[in-house]
């Protein structure tokens, strides 16, 4: 057994790339297949990946997440993502250098986090306006992700990759 | 009822999945039902412990659809409606057995303070399950949350529907 990266008794033989990959290994076709469905965001680039880097990451700071915020999607930085950008993310609504698209969809993700039913008439329609119905379907998905497996490495206490 | 917020495709189909927002995004729908249909079909954990945390979840989120759907699998593994009239606040009085008592405080927690998973609570669910079980019922339980979150932020749905059965999600789909 191997100790530290998880509270789960993990196997010594335990496979993957980092932390989180080795604990949901354990399952393996199950991981497979989120890994299939959860990298078509940014292969497909069906949000800019920019804004859905931001998001991701906002979302792991919310829930404080450790392993997600570890991590950079290599797509976000190949379009131009910065470190200065995301280290301004915690207090982005009092910055200037966050487009009015990024605002829109970080406003929504935070409620999406916080209380999905609280997103407003409003806030959803700013979302809709920057990024079209079927961009609003894949960033929404995208959230769902990003919420559902931060609280994964919570719940698990997935520890940040080194 | 929250109005939606994204026009469905113009389809035909009766299929309501396939006549939902989410077809608009065809090769990520197909991407989820494998997704989705392995977790059901293809796991190492039972299919009414999987049902007793969707359903859990869904009535955290209050999601109209998923708190109106039933699986089959896990009615036929004994997740009864007299069952699920005991996934309520006030679980832990009733008599429902250790195990599906320990399910029910991990969706709780999972949805409320997920960082905040005590040593009680994780020898529990260790005594209940192994880790690999675990590992399914925490990455069902992200699906589960992400889904109800994804159908209420698009809005468009009524505010009750009716419990009815459906097949349970497989991989590949059942025609």
């Amino acid at each position: 057994m191997v100790g530290a990266m998880s509270w789960l008794p993990l196997p010594a033989t335990a496979a993957g790339r980092d932390p989180f990959e080795r604990v949901f290994a354990l399952r393996p076709n199950l991981f497979e297949a989120w890994r299939d469905f959860a990298a078509l965001f940014w292969s497909r680039r069906l949000v800019d990946p920019v804004v859905l880097e931001l998001c991701r990451l906002r979302v792991a700071q919310l829930l404080e997440a450790r392993h997600p915020q570890s991590v950079r999607t290599p797509e976000a930085l190949a379009a131009g993502l910065s470190e200065s950008r995301i280290a301004g993310l915690a207090s982005w609504w009092t910055r200037d250098d966050f487009s009015p698209t990024e605002r829109a969809c970080l406003r929504f993700a935070e409620q999406f986090v916080l209380d999905a039913k609280g997103i407003s008439d409003a806030d959803a329609a700013a979302v809709v306006g920057a990024l079209g119905d079927a961009g609003t379907v894949a960033f929404v998905e995208a959230l769902a992700i990003f919420d559902g497996f931060s609280r994964f490495c919570c719940s698990l206490d997935v520890e940040a990759r080194a | 009822m929250i109005a939606a917020r994204v026009k469905p495709p113009r389809t035909q189909s009766r299929d309501p999945i396939q006549a939902s927002p989410l077809a608009l995004q065809p090769e990520l729908l197909q991407a989820f039902l494998r997704l989705y249909g392995t977790l059901w079909s293809h796991g190492e954990l039972d299919q009414a412990t999987k049902e007793l945390a969707r359903i859990r979840n869904a009535r955290t989120i209050d999601c109209p659809i998923c708190k109106a759907i039933r699986f089959k699998g896990a009615r036929e593994e004994g997740l009864t409606e007299d069952v699920v009239d005991r996934i309520r606040d006030g679980y832990q009085a009733s008599d429902l057995s250790d195990r599906q008592k320990v399910v029910l405080r991990y969706v709780d927690a999972f949805l409320a303070s997920p960082g905040e998973i005590g040593e009680d609570l994780r020898r529990e669910l260790l005594a209940h399950f192994t880790p690999a079980q675990l590992v399914e019922l925490t990455a069902a339980l992200a699906l589960f949350m992400g889904f109800s979150k994804i159908a209420v932020a698009l809005g468009g749905l009524p505010d009750t529907i009716p419990v009815h059965e459906q097949p349970t999600p497989a991989w590949p789909a059942t025609p």
